[in-house]
This record gives structure tokens, C-alpha cells and sequence, in this order.
């Protein structure tokens, strides 16, 4: 009993540890367990965030990312083989089955050595490109850190990123600078909605392969921000991938060590926040939205009935209320969110296309949500439409909601009665007069019985 | 001599007249049960089902009806079919025949019988044509003075095929009442012309609602019997007695049409009812200038009568053209253009053209379902000619309306059925009685009257003509006893044969002569039921719209009540085109399964690909720029399913899933389909936006289910590609051109 207790509150000591909104298992896949000890700061950090830090190496013949058909971890971290490829275990095939499972990856390249095809093809697939030979790095002649790359200028010294766009969360910012070194650039597809960088090169950088001789200016197939240092990818199911160009930024030694702009101070770098930033973001501790409730009934003083919210079918012309209440995980509990800055979040009211588009006002907020809601009258179309609330941003995850209602048409006695509507007395006056006529008629045609028949009779 | 006289006891005097009666009623009695139990062959051979299409829509409203009552059926809104756009579909029915077997099943009920709806529902059709042979044998006796020919013609109508076509058991249409109430309502027409009755036109009034609210073809009674008024009046036949029960009739149906939401105000706006306003109009005009007559010396009249003549014909005409043209009057339907020139749907309106029921009769289908009396009928008309009443006008209008429409449409076959029924039963009763006759006339007798009148015209003196002879009797009447029995034995074996096929269950038969049930239909559609969410939308072509939703009980996108063109044209499109320009069709209107019909395995002739052209025209008409009918001809103009077939062809969808993975049943390169009896090409489609859900055992119903989008945002082509292990090709930047950067 007392064995079942103590596995009981084991249980709950679990639950209140595990950080991340999805679950703590995290595996690391690393070469070799000597390189362990170059990352110990970056395991303790995870460790003490709440994660089940378990290693595996990518040849182990353990390593398996499903068991039973289901994932057997709930985040994946890869280093960078020494190997050509991430061993049979790890296809991009598995890959793409972890991230359809909903499991979070971080992938960690290294502009050391060049980085295996099966990665490259992996990368291909969420359109991410890396460099055709795949072992370039980014060198910039202006951001480089004078202390370790006085010669070869590939340890970048970055700011972190401000918000991507006016609209968007920054999830990754703060004061200090970053030292990267000899990092893998990635370049994102052009029109995938899915990718979006977290850390861009700055415009002077370029990719350069050391081991060629010359690069070819024909060749380049990107130069200043549109290299990546840090991307990221969002898949529909809101499972996230994040591709660290330099693994050597998550080392002990660049979480301590101190660098020195051309130019500039020297100045310790922020390389551990960062790294808790971006795990942080991958492993779903920061950017989750959850829709706790959605709400929608006719609108009406007062207190809405039970039975009367989210009913199947309206009206058209009803007048209607919809209520969406959205949290936001922050680190390790639920907090209202917020529209950031510019942005809005939109209802839709939809049949094959919308009818409605509306604002949601935040209207009220509990302890860990926000109630946004947005009053508006439905068409005068019947059909089956939908309430839709689609928003998709940049390191949020998605929030795609669809809930299909009935909208009819006037009943037979919903209309307002003939004698309302005051053009429809004509019609009713010329009604009852050719009754009232008629009537008249008659009574006249029976009591005007003619007299001729008398004087038949008398003849 | 005792025994004659116990039976002259019976046949003769008044006992004689209750003794015919009663026989009547019992012959009566027995021809209604005939004509029930004719009409069983399908529930005894299958079971107690719904048959084909529409009556599996009519059969989900009256289960509507008879959980929800009458209120929520009359404003029922269906959001289970046309998704997204729903169906008004209390308002765009026929009310008439759902509410008769509500009315029923509430009655049994009431005497504490417990009936499923469905038994009501599947026997409803042989019950009302028990009653349409008594209304046959009523109208029919207004014809005659002979009792046979009401007899004979109840007879005929109990068990001519053309009718039972639409009333076998299971057959649950509108016309398994409408064509009762039809009947029916001209006997009654036919009573109050005869009697100048209000009483018989109100009642004539009051079934012609029943039949409004049953049947859209009751537009036929709203046009024969103005024009059988008009007739009468153009005859110099105008009465009192015509002009009663004509305004009766017309102020009192139409005001009870209307109550039919379906049909509103189109007794007054619509051109297919304007001439029964004109001819109201007209008996108003001939009624007036009948009172003025009597007032006014004839020079006088006849000049005014031409006058007013003239000016009500123009001024009704420029008022006819001017309301079409403004467009008060709606223009004349479709249908109604089809009946007069049979190439006009095939050009405007394929959707119409489409359904095989609209096609012209072929010449063989007149003797097909009708056997000996569509040659009795022409005499039988004839017989009219020569005892010519108001009665008798009428049938002769009817039968030359009736035969030109049935000529033009296969199902129009249900309205020439009665009248040829009481035409051929006047004929022959005709012949009966003249032939069946034992007695003859004593010449000498009739010699001795004839001398005893010689004082008087020798014209006057009536000849003795006649036949006489038994032999020449005894022929006539064994031949039509003949063609009677013949008459029997067709009927039951075209019911038999052609139509008590539920067409849901598919019946063959196996080399060894058992019988072999293909039950596909059923099969796949109690797959969707079972294992498909309860919303999951269903796309497939229209003809399986009502019985997805009656079987399976999903929504569709459309169905059989083809209301709206372009949306069928849309899922025309999706089938008839490339996946990437269906992919997006099936996203937008939430589609979730896409169910073909698929003959080549069993060579089942009613399938998908050979209603594909259909969906292909149909398309056309609303993107005559996306789809194009020709290219899915080969160069050569021929419909082509194998290697030979053109690209358009080969990557529609539709073409697609029916052929998808079929390569696999056979042995390699000798895949065949059995249906347009070619060689399919060696290699199966790829599908990649849909996967194959479920395939029915003989392969008739092929159900697939439509790929969410992928998850990495790739399209479905690369993701296919990547599941198959195929490697991507890096895009190269040199093919492409300039190269695009990308912003945030």
C-alpha cells in the first residue's frame, strides 16, 4: 500500500516537473557518449527544466523512435553525426513520422564537417535547403568574434532576434550577444507558410566552403539575411522542427566564453539563454495556444440557458454570439493570451465562402484565458455553414477551428401575420368587402321573392 | 327447366339487379386483389425494400414526417443533402404522399396496429392500385351504358404493364397515388359535367389538391380539362351545365393548388397553367354573350359576338406576350420546350436530357406495355366518334394528348395507360356484347311488326341485320378469349421480368441456373454507415444522391432533385478533371468520401463511365473553357477507355477511380473491362489526393476517401512520391530563372 502511494506521489512529483505542454520524454541523439560531457550545462539546464534527458546513439541498434505504434519520446534533440547519415533507425521517413505523430525535433548541424544526405533530403522535404555541397559556413567580415576567428571571421556575433514581423510574438529576444561558430546556412523555400527563420545572417554575411579553393560567383545560391542561422518549421498538426545551423553555440564553452566584436568590448555571451529560449520553443514550452471553449448562441439578455448554447440550427437573420476562450502556455503554466501588437484574431462565417469576417474583441479574461467574442447577424442565406476561427502565425501553433451549423430558412409562422403589414390592408378591405357583398347579395336575393307567382295563381 | 328457372329467379327482376350488383362488387373486388397481388413479385423474391431512387428519398421524408410531425416536415430544412447549400425541402416537395402514409400508419396505430413505416410505405403503391381499378371501373361506366366495358377496363388497368412499371411493391413514387387521384378526379369531372353539379365540381376541385399535392403531373389535368371546355365550346356545346362545373372547379382547385408551397402562386404566374385562366376567362365571355342573346335580335348578336370575339382574342394575346416578355409570367419550363421538340434538352439542358425516363419511347415499348389494347385503342376511340357526348370528346382529347406525349417521353407511357385502358374496354365491350349475345330476334315476328307498320315509310321499317350464327359467335368470342389469356400471361411475365427488379439488389444467373444476388449496393452503402463519422460528406454523381442519404444516412453534395444545375456541374468538374483542379473542388464543399459506380468486373452496363460523358457535357455547359466534351474523344471520335484513350481522359478522376489498382485482379496485361468489352491499359492510375477506402465485393462500388492536406505543405504529388521512397530532385535554380527571395 504504501509501495502504491509512494509510485502515486512519484507520479505527481512527474506531472508537476514535466515543463513542456507535451509531455517530457526527450531523447538526445548524439555520437558518442565522450561528447556528452561537452554539452553538460545544456543536459542540466533540460534536466532542471523537468525533461527525462535519455541518450542514444544514432548506431545503437535500441534506438527507436515508435514502440507499439506510438512515440516512444516526446522530443527528439540530434547532433550532428560523425558518420555519414543517422543510421537505419532514423530515415527521413521516421523523421516525418515523428513530426506527424506530433513529436518535437531540434536538429543541430555543424559547419565542421559536411552534413549527411539523408539530412539534406530530410531538410528538402519541409523545404529547408542547405548549401549544394552541403558544407558551407556562414562568414561574415564585419560580425565576427576577434578572440577565437581573428583569421577565418566564422564565429558570428549576433543580437537575438526582435520580432519576425510587426504581427508576430518575439519569442527569442532579449539583450546580449550570441556567438555562433562555423555555421551550416539554411535556406528556406520561398513560399512554404510553414518555415519561418528564427535567426537570419546579417546582410554582409555569405556562405563559403572552406575546403574549395575559390568560390564560384555563379554558384552562390544566397548571400546576406537570406541565409539562416536558426530556422524553424511549424508543421499543420502544430509539430515543431527547428534547425540549428552551429551546434557548437550549445557547448559549455560558448555558453561561458567571452567574445569581442571588430571594434568592440568584450562581452560574455548569452548563448545559454538562447539555447533556453530555443529549446524552450521546440519542445512546446513557450507558443502554445489551447482553445479551451467555443461558445455560440442567439443573443439575448442575460444569461444564456444551458440547452440553448451551441445549438445545431439557426435562423437566418438571427442575431448570434460567438465566444472563443484561448490560453497560452508560458514556460510552465496557462496564461491568458494576447493578440500580439498589430494582429487580430478573426472569425469567419463561412459557406464555401465567407460570409462573415469579423474581428474577436477580447471581452473578458479568467485566471489562464482570454474570451474573445463577436456579435454579428447570420446572412440571409440558409445553407450549412461554419463558425471558423483560422489563425496561423509564426511560432504560435495553429489554431483551426470549424463548427459546422445549420442555418435555415423562415418557418411557415415566423412570418409577421397579413393584418402587420400595413400595405396589406388594401387587400384585406377588397377581401372582406366582396364577402361582406356577397352576403348582402344574397340576403337581398332571398328576401326579394318575386310577386309574380301570386298573380300565376290567381290565373 | 327447374333448374333455368332457379337462375332466371336470380338474373331477372329486381333479386336479378342485387344479384348483378353484388357479382359486380365481387368481380370488382377480386380484379383490385389481382392487381394487388400482381404487383408482389419483388418482396416475394427479394424482400420487403425500397426500390431505385427516388422512392428512397420519399421514404426518408416520411420518416421524417412520422417522427416529427406535420409542422416540422412542412418547414423542414434538409441540411443533409446539397451540402453546403441545403434543401427548403418541406417547400420543395410533394407533400401528398408522404402525409397519405402518415395518415395511414397514424391510423393503424389508432387501431392498435403496429405497422413499421417501411411496410406501409413499400405496399403503399399495389394498395392505391387496387383503388385506381375501382376509379377505373367508375370512369369507365360513365362512358358506357354496358356494365362490361367498366368491368373489362378495371381489368385492364389492374394489370397493363405501363402502369404497374411505377407501382410494383416497393416502388414508392408519386406516382403510385398520383395516377389514382388522376383517375379519379376525371370520373369526378366527368359526373359534374354530366350533372352540372357544384357539389361534383367542388368534389372535383377537392381531388384535383390531392393530386396537386401528390404529383407535378398534374399540370396534365390543369391543361385537358380547359381544353376539353374549350372543345366544347368551339362544338357549340356550351351549357349551364359545363359552365358550373368548370368555374367550380377552377375557382376552387386553384385556390387549393395553392396551398401547395411547392407550387405558390404559379397557377398564376406560371405559362403551363394559363390556358385553364384563359378558358376560365372565356366561359366567363360565352356565359354573357348566352344572357345577351336571349335579350337581343340575331343580326345584332352576331355582329357583336365577332366583335367581342376578336377584341377578347387580341387583347388576351398582347397580354400574354407582354406579361411573358416583362416577366410576370415565368417563362415556360424546360421540361415543357422537351415535350414539343424532343432535341430541345439534348442542346440546352443536358441535366434533363440525361435522364433515361425523359428519352422518347421506342415503338416496341407501346406493345411492351400494353400488349393487345394499343390496337383495341384507336377503335376504341373510334366507338367514341360514333356517340359523340360530352364525355366521349373528352376521352377522344385525351387520347390524342396522352399518345403524343408518351411518344415523346418513356415515363409520359403512365398517362396514356388509363385512357387506353377504357378506350380498348369500350371496344371490346363492344364486341362482347354483340357477340356474346345466345338469343336471336324471331324474323318472323320481326316480319309481322314490319307489316303491321307497312302503312308508314318503308325506310322507316327496320331491316333484321345482325349475326346471327353461333359458329361466327363462337370464333369472335374464342379469339378475344384468346387474346385475353395472352393478354394475362404477358402482363404477368413483363411484371415478372422488366419490372420487379428492386435495382438495388442486382439479381443473375449463375452457368448452372441458380440465382446469384449482387448486393453491392447495399454493401457499400452500410459500409459508409458504419464506419464513416456521422457527418462525413459524400461526393458521387446524382443518381446516388437519395439513396446515400436514404441507405447510408450521410450527406451529399447532390442528389436526385436536381434543382440546382451548378452544383452538379461542380462535382461534374471534379470528376471530369485532373486531380489538381479537383483536389481544390473537394476542399472547398468539405467532401470526405467520393463514391464511383464501377460495371467492368461484372459488366453491369449502368455504371460511372458510361454516364461519364453526361457529367462531362454537363460541366461544359457552366466551364465551357475548363472542360471540353471532345477531348475526351479520341481523334478518331470514339470513346475510348483503353491504351488508345486520350490524356484527358486517362488523368480525369473519374477514370481514376474506377481503374485504380483493377490491373491487380488479373493476371499481367490482360485486364478487361467487361462493360465496354475492352483491354484496360497494363499500369494502374496513381491516385494521389485520394486513397481507396473501401471496394464492394464485385467491385461495383468503389469508395475513396479524400487526403487531408499534407502536413509538411508539400503537394500530394512529392509526398506520394517521398511515401514510395522515391528521392526528391533538388529544384535547381538554373531551370527556374530568376531566383525568388523570399520576405516575411
Amino acid at each position: 500500500m504504501r509501495w502504491c502511494l509512494a509510485l502515486l506521489v512519484c507520479c505527481f512529483l512527474a506531472a508537476v516537473n514535466a515543463l513542456s505542454s507535451s509531455g517530457s520524454r526527450l531523447l538526445v541523439v548524439l555520437d558518442e557518449s565522450t561528447e556528452k560531457s561537452a554539452y553538460s550545462t545544456l543536459w542540466s539546464d533540460l534536466e532542471g527544466r523537468g525533461y527525462d534527458v535519455s541518450f542514444e546513439s544514432p548506431k545503437s541498434d535500441k534506438l527507436s523512435l515508435f514502440q507499439h505504434g506510438e512515440r516512444a519520446y516526446d522530443h527528439l534533440l540530434i547532433l550532428p553525426p560523425k558518420s555519414k547519415g543517422l543510421g537505419p533507425n532514423l530515415t527521413p521517413k521516421s523523421i516525418l513520422e515523428f513530426l506527424n505523430k506530433d513529436g518535437n525535433i531540434l536538429l543541430a548541424l555543424s559547419g565542421k564537417a559536411s552534413t549527411s544526405s539523408a539530412v539534406s533530403s530530410l531538410l528538402l522535404e519541409i523545404d529547408i535547403n542547405l548549401s549544394s555541397d552541403r558544407s558551407a559556413v556562414v562568414v561574415d567580415h564585419f560580425n565576427y568574434d576577434t578572440v577565437s576567428a581573428a583569421e577565418k571571421h566564422d564565429v558570428l556575433l549576433l543580437q537575438r532576434p526582435g520580432p519576425l514581423r510587426p504581427d508576430v510574438k518575439a519569442f527569442f529576444d532579449g539583450e546580449g550577444v550570441l556567438a555562433l561558430p562555423r555555421v551550416a546556412p539554411q535556406i528556406l523555400g520561398s513560399d512554404s507558410a510553414l518555415v519561418a527563420p528564427i535567426l537570419r545572417a546579417p546582410a554582409t554575411a555569405y556562405a563559403y566552403n572552406p575546403k574549395e579553393e575559390m568560390p564560384a560567383a555563379e554558384d552562390i545560391e544566397a548571400t546576406g539575411s537570406q541565409l539562416n542561422v536558426v530556422s524553424a518549421m511549424q508543421a499543420r498538426n502544430s509539430a515543431r522542427f527547428t534547425v540549428l545551423g552551429s551546434v557548437e553555440a550549445l557547448e559549455d564553452q560558448w555558453f561561458s566564453a567571452s567574445v569581442k566584436a571588430p571594434g568592440g568590448k568584450k562581452t560574455p555571451t548569452v548563448n545559454r539563454e538562447f539555447a533556453k529560449q530555443l529549446t524552450a520553443w521546440t519542445f512546446k514550452e513557450t507558443g502554445v495556444l489551447k482553445v479551451d471553449k467555443i461558445e455560440h448562441h442567439l443573443a439575448t439578455q442575460g444569461e444564456v440557458a444551458a440547452q440553448d448554447l451551441n445549438p445545431k440550427i439557426y435562423r437566418i437573420k438571427n442575431e448570434t454570439v460567438f465566444n472563443i476562450e484561448v490560453s497560452e502556455y508560458s514556460y510552465d503554466k496557462w496564461v491568458p493570451f494576447e493578440v500580439p501588437g498589430e494582429d487580430e484574431l478573426q472569425l469567419e462565417f463561412t459557406m464555401l465562402s465567407p460570409f462573415h469576417r469579423l474581428t474577436l474583441e477580447p471581452t473578458s479574461r479568467t485566471e489562464t484565458s482570454t474570451v474573445y467574442s463577436a456579435q454579428f447577424v447570420t446572412p440571409d442565406q440558409h445553407g450549412i455553414f461554419s463558425f471558423r476561427v483560422n489563425y496561423k502565425r509564426p511560432f504560435f501553433t495553429n489554431i483551426e477551428e470549424k463548427h459546422e451549423v445549420t442555418v435555415r430558412h423562415f418557418a411557415h409562422d415566423e412570418y409577421p401575420r397579413s393584418w402587420a403589414i400595413s400595405g396589406g390592408w388594401v387587400w384585406i378591405a377588397g377581401l372582406w368587402s366582396v364577402i361582406g357583398g356577397f352576403l348582402a347579395f344574397v340576403l337581398v336575393w332571398l328576401y326579394s321573392a318575386p310577386a309574380a307567382d301570386k298573380v300565376k295563381k290567381t290565373q | 327447366m327447374a333448374q333455368s328457372s332457379s337462375l332466371d329467379v336470380l338474373l331477372k327482376g329486381s333479386s336479378g339487379q342485387s344479384t348483378r350488383g353484388l357479382l359486380r362488387i365481387i368481380i370488382l373486388l377480386t380484379i383490385a386483389a389481382a392487381a394487388v397481388a400482381s404487383r408482389l413479385f419483388s418482396v416475394i423474391r427479394f424482400e420487403s425494400i425500397i426500390h431505385e431512387f427516388d422512392p428512397w428519398f420519399n421514404f426518408r421524408a416520411t420518416k421524417y414526417l412520422v417522427q416529427n410531425g406535420f409542422y416540422s416536415f412542412w418547414d423542414w430544412f434538409d441540411d443533409r443533402t446539397w451540402h453546403p447549400l441545403g434543401r427548403v425541402t418541406g417547400g420543395t416537395l410533394y407533400p401528398g404522399l408522404m402525409v397519405t402514409s402518415g395518415v395511414i400508419y397514424h391510423i393503424l396505430r389508432f387501431l392498435t396496429i403496429p405497422v413499421d413505416i417501411r411496410n406501409i410505405c413499400v405496399l403503399l403503391a399495389p394498395a392505391f392500385s387496387g383503388l385506381t381499378a375501382l376509379a377505373m371501373y367508375l370512369l369507365t361506366c360513365e362512358m358506357s351504358t354496358s356494365p362490361s366495358a367498366g368491368l373489362l377496363a378495371a381489368a385492364f388497368m389492374g394489370i397493363a404493364p405501363g402502369y404497374i412499371s411505377r407501382s410494383v411493391a416497393g416502388s414508392y413514387d408519386n406516382e403510385a397515388i398520383a395516377i389514382f387521384l388522376l383517375v379519379f378526379t376525371f370520373f369526378l369531372w366527368i359526373k359534374a359535367v354530366k350533372n352540372g353539379s357544384i357539389m361534383w365540381g367542388a368534389l372535383t376541385a377537392l381531388f384535383y389538391g390531392y393530386m396537386v399535392s401528390a404529383w407535378g403531373g398534374y399540370v396534365f389535368i390543369t391543361n385537358l380539362i380547359p381544353l376539353h371546355v374549350f372543345v366544347l365550346l368551339c362544338m357549340g356545346r356550351y351549357s349551364s351545365r359545363v359552365y358550373i362545373s368548370y368555374t367550380t372547379w377552377y375557382a376552387l382547385g386553384t385556390l387549393g393548388s395553392m396551398q401547395i408551397p411547392f407550387v405558390g402562386f404559379l397557377p398564376i404566374r406560371n405559362s403551363d397553367h394559363m390556358s385553364a385562366l384563359g378558358v376560365f376567362g372565356l366561359i366567363q365571355l360565352v356565359a354573357f354573350a348566352d344572357f345577351v342573346r336571349g335579350f337581343l335580335p340575331g343580326k345584332q348578336f352576331q355582329k357583336l359576338l365577332t366583335a367581342m370575339v376578336l377584341l377578347t382574342f387580341g387583347l388576351g394575346f398582347g397580354g400574354l406576350v407582354l406579361l411573358s416578355v416583362s416577366g410576370v409570367i415565368a417563362p415556360w419550363s424546360g421540361r415543357f420546350y422537351s415535350l414539343w421538340d424532343t432535341g430541345y434538352a439534348k442542346i440546352h439542358i443536358p441535366i434533363i436530357a440525361s435522364v433515361s425516363e425523359h428519352q422518347p419511347t421506342a415503338w416496341p415499348a407501346f406493345f411492351f406495355d400494353l400488349n393487345f389494347l394499343i390496337w383495341l385503342f384507336p377503335a376504341g376511340v373510334f366507338m367514341c366518334f360514333q356517340n359523340l357526348k360530352d364525355e366521349h370528346v373528352f376521352v377522344i382529347i385525351y387520347a390524342v394528348l396522352s399518345s403524343y406525349f408518351a411518344g415523346v417521353m418513356v415515363r409520359l407511357m403512365l398517362t396514356l395507360t388509363p385512357i387506353v385502358c377504357v378506350a380498348a374496354a369500350l371496344a371490346l365491350s363492344g364486341i362482347l356484347d354483340n357477340f356474346m349475345v345466345m338469343t336471336k330476334p324471331n324474323p318472323e315476328a320481326q316480319a309481322k311488326t314490319n307489316a303491321e307498320d307497312s302503312k308508314s315509310l318503308r325506310s322507316t321499317q327496320k331491316p333484321v341485320v345482325g349475326i346471327y350464327s353461333y359458329f361466327s359467335k363462337a370464333v369472335v368470342t374464342g379469339s378475344i378469349t384468346v387474346y385475353l389469356l395472352l393478354f394475362v400471361a404477358h402482363c404477368t411475365w413483363v411484371t415478372s421480368n422488366a419490372y420487379s427488379s428492386p435495382s438495388v439488389v442486382l439479381a443473375s444467373r449463375m452457368p448452372d441456373g441458380s440465382q446469384f444476388i449482387i448486393d453491392d449496393y447495399r454493401e457499400a452503402y452500410y459500409w459508409l454507415r458504419q464506419n464513416t463519422p456521422d457527418n462525413a460528406k459524400i461526393m458521387s454523381w446524382w443518381d446516388y444522391g437519395y439513396q446515400i442519404g436514404g441507405m447510408a444516412d450521410r450527406p451529399t453534395l447532390v442528389d436526385n432533385n436536381t434543382w440546382n444545375n451548378t452544383h452538379i456541374a461542380t462535382v461534374g468538374k471534379a470528376m471530369s478533371s485532373r486531380e489538381e483542379v479537383s483536389y481544390p473542388i473537394l476542399r472547398q464543399h468539405d467532401v470526405d468520401y467520393v463514391l464511383v459506380v464501377f460495371g467492368g468486373l461484372l459488366g453491369y452496363s449502368g455504371d460511372d463511365l458510361n454516364k461519364f460523358l453526361w457529367m462531362v457535357r454537363i460541366a461544359e455547359g457552366i466551364w465551357p473553357d475548363e472542360v471540353k466534351e471532345r477531348d475526351y474523344f479520341t481523334a478518331r471520335g470514339e470513346y475510348r477507355v483503353d491504351d488508345e484513350a486520350t490524356p484527358t481522359m486517362r488523368n480525369s478522376l473519374m477514370y481514376k477511380m474506377s481503374y485504380y489498382n483493377y490491373q491487380s485482379l488479373f493476371p499481367a496485361g490482360q485486364a478487361v473491362d467487361r462493360v465496354r468489352g475492352t483491354r484496360v491499359p497494363t499500369e494502374s492510375p496513381q491516385l494521389n489526393t485520394l486513397e481507396e477506402a473501401f471496394t464492394s465485393e464485385n467491385w461495383i462500388i468503389r469508395i475513396y476517401k479524400v487526403k487531408d492536406l499534407d502536413n509538411f505543405g508539400r503537394d500530394h504529388n512529392n509526398a506520394v512520391a517521398f511515401d514510395k521512397g522515391l528521392k526528391r530532385k533538388r529544384a535547381s535554380s538554373k531551370k527556374k530563372g530568376p531566383r525568388v527571395l523570399r520576405t516575411e
